[in-house]
């Protein structure tokens, strides 16, 4: 399969606590979203920052990875919910870092169990290329529940 | 003291013939966004993918920690306009990051310019959690 890109550019205007900048994709997707450091590390405002856009990244890529581990299963969900949340914490030096990514994944699914399931969430995050990438930085977890499902008693 | 940002997304079927949807994030700036695996791996059509969401990430943070480097150095940015370029090897993962910036900067040379980008570059905390991806190249240059 041939090698993909995708590109995103940023305008930034100003210094960094009192700048502001703006995102937009190239395909079009989304354009001129703003940002600035207060909407990064205090109240966002309706402003995005790249932490939220690596977690948008980490829930899309573990999605897709867990639908291919459900379909490879034999088990194709018919729905599946992906919450990712990326923590950006000052670290000892002072600087700040990026120290954890959680998944949480709710998942609607016809005959699986709770044991398989968490076998194939763990597996999906290890496939998932973007998972691979940041434990440089940070700490995946990953936690599965079945949507909507009985004990089974 | 720690920020969180959480986004929500929702798929529906299996990978190939399935589809998905950036639901929500913290901040509601953006909420909505289709994701599938053919504009993930072929054509985009339009849609975003997580590439393209690790390439404004990655394109949001090199200008934010450039533009506090200057400050720092005493040669504010009027402007920096920075473009992020991911690389994605379906099969084999994110192989490469080009990034490449043009900046307004009175008062400032080149050299230093390009000195201030790559410290940016190596300082940002999307650069460092993205430390592993191979190949990560940086292209600085002052307008005009």
């Amino acid at each position: 399969m041939p090698r993909v890109q995708r590109e995103a550019t940023v305008t930034w205007e100003g210094n960094v606590a009192r700048g502001s900048g703006a995102i937009s994709a190239a395909t079009g997707a989304f354009e001129e979203l703003p940002y600035s450091l207060a909407s990064r590390v205090e109240t966002p405002d309706g402003k995005t920052s790249p932490e939220e856009l690596l977690a948008a990244a980490h829930a899309a890529c573990y999605a897709m990875s867990l639908a291919g581990e459900l379909a490879g299963a034999g088990t194709a969900p018919d729905h599946l919910d992906v919450h990712a949340t990326v923590t950006l914490d000052q670290v000892e030096d002072g600087s700040h870092r990026i120290v954890a990514s959680e998944l949480l994944a709710r998942a609607r699914v016809k005959e699986i169990d709770a044991d398989t399931l968490n076998r194939l969430a763990a597996s999906a995050s290890a496939g998932c290329p973007f998972t691979k990438l940041i434990e440089a930085s940070a700490t995946v977890t990953v936690n599965a529940t079945l949507e909507g499902e009985s004990d089974g008693d | 003291m720690a920020t969180d940002r959480t986004a929500e997304v929702t798929w529906h079927g299996d990978l190939m013939s399935g589809s998905g949807r950036v639901d929500s994030v913290t901040s509601g700036a953006i909420g909505g966004l289709d994701v599938d695996w053919r504009a993930r791996s072929e054509d985009a059509e339009s849609k975003t993918s997580p590439e393209e969401l690790i390439a404004a990430a990655h394109a949001t943070c090199f200008s934010m920690a450039l533009s506090h480097g200057l400050a720092q150095a005493g040669h504010p940015a009027t402007e920096l306009k920075t473009s992020a370029t991911v690389s994605f090897q379906p099969g084999e993962g994110i192989t490469k990051i080009a990034l490449q910036v043009t900046g307004n900067v009175p008062g400032m040379s080149q050299d230093d310019f390009r000195q201030a980008a790559e410290t940016a570059k190596e300082s940002c905390p999307v650069s460092k959690a993205l430390a592993g991806v191979p190949e990560m190249t940086l292209d600085a240059r002052l307008q005009g």
